[in-house]
């Protein structure tokens, strides 16, 4: 998965059966983080179901870059499903159910 | 190396919540984060549908594989979707994908004996599983109005009579799997009406110009004849009321944005899954797609497998 064993700063990541849909989210996360000067994803044939992801950072390995913006992610996906599960009981509390 | 997390916290607040619709807004997060929820409900949230059609008579008017067709768009209650197995991954049946972990069984069998057209309708369609059946046979609730989804129609003497097996399966492959009719989002939009430049315009420049808007965005307020915004969500990104406040020689009277981080969502489903329960499936499903990118990346790999890419990434 990785290009060039010299630098782990700077890699290029090859995920297969991926596609936009997890693709720009993590493009979005990697970018949120400081520590990264450039990060893009690119799909290289549509009928292929593969994502290249490109990261550079200022000196922490890109793979560990990577990991934390996937982290960061599911943290949010997760912090998301706990804020609608909340939400879904506000709404059925504060509007009594109609037969 | 303990970093700062820059991880931001959305907020989620429900406006419409019924069965099989729902709107909720979505605060403090990203576009890239909402469309990707928007393209796992339509595509990634697995349901079950008919996906084999064993048909032991036809002499109905259509041939066998247009039933085929039409039976695997057929909406079955699917909230067994997310803990069964693909039939591909199912270990338990002897790998023609019909054990009952992996799939549920239906049969059929009508034949018209009167001379009146007889509709073989969904409620037709007899389920291994009472919690996996066609979506509109459990409205039924006694009211003998819902005849169900026609499937075929049978004159005198025709019959139909089919074994079908209904498998999980997501979107991507085929959109009869789709849980969802539609999901959009919409940018919640910020509007400023310059109130000094909005003075100068006459009551009836001020009622032309909010009629200018295909939606009812705007309206008068009765008692101080000011122009009051009534329901900005109503604002289609049609930009018909800038135009129409340049065309009266007052540009910047309006101002319009979208706010970049704040997400009006609709869902609706085809009644396969509850729609709330959809967009919680999506999440989940959404999470398993990172766990899966981020244990993959533990597996390293030789570099000469990227050889051209490598050069081409590295703009040589």
């Amino acid at each position: 998965m990785e290009l060039g064993s010299s630098d782990k700063t700077k890699a290029t990541f090859s995920l297969a059966d991926e596609d936009h849909t997890l693709a720009n989210s993590v493009r979005f996360a990697l970018n949120q983080d400081p520590r990264v000067t450039f990060c893009g994803y690119s799909i290289p044939h549509p009928s292929d179901a593969r994502v290249n992801i490109r990261v550079q950072t200022t000196g922490d390995p890109a793979k560990e870059v990577l990991k934390d913006a996937l982290q960061d992610l599911m943290g949010m996906s997760q912090h998301v499903r706990a804020t609608f599960d909340k939400a879904v009981v506000d709404f059925k509390t504060s509007e009594p159910v109609k037969p | 190396m303990a970093q700062i997390s820059y991880q931001r916290f959305p907020k989620v607040k429900i406006r419409e919540m019924k069965d099989d619709y729902l709107k909720f807004e979505l605060r403090e997060t990203d576009a890239s984060m909402a469309n990707a929820l928007r393209r796992v409900m339509l595509a990634e949230v697995p349901t079950i549908a008919i996906d084999l059609v064993e048909i032991e008579m036809n002499s109905s008017v259509l041939n066998d594989e247009f039933i085929a067709h039409r039976l695997g768009l057929i909406p079955l209650t699917s909230s067994r979707a997310m803990g069964m197995r693909f039939s591909r991954d199912c270990d338990s049946c002897d790998g023609d994908g019909q054990c009952e972990f992996c799939s549920v069984e239906f049969h059929l069998h009508v034949r018209c004996d009167s001379d009146q057209t007889l509709d073989v309708t969904s409620h037709d369609l007899v389920s291994s599983d009472p919690s996996v059946v066609p979506v509109d046979v459990v409205e039924r609730s006694d009211s003998s109005d819902q005849r169900g989804i026609t499937i075929v129609k049978l004159r005198q003497g025709q019959e139909l009579r089919l074994r079908a097996i209904a498998r999980k399966g997501i979107g991507k492959d085929h959109a009869k799997w789709s849980p969802a009719a539609t999901v959009t989002f919409m940018y919640e939009p910020d509007i400023h009406i310059n109130e000094d430049l909005m003075e100068t315009l006459t009551l009836d420049e001020k009622r032309e110009w909010i009629e200018s808007s295909p939606t009812k965005v705007f309206g008068l307020d009765p008692d101080t004849q000011q122009v009051v915004v009534i329901d900005p969500e109503a604002y289609a990104y049609d930009d018909e009321v800038i135009k129409k406040a340049e065309a009266m020689g007052k540009p910047g009277m309006i101002e319009i944005y979208a706010k970049e981080d704040s997400f009006l969502f609709t869902v609706e489903s085809t009644g396969a899954i509850k729609a709330s329960q959809l967009f919680i499936n999506a999440i989940e499903v959404f999470k398993q797609k990172l766990d899966a990118a981020r244990l993959s990346g533990d597996t390293e790999e030789a570099d000469d497998q990227f050889g051209e890419l490598g050069a081409h990434m590295r703009g040589g």
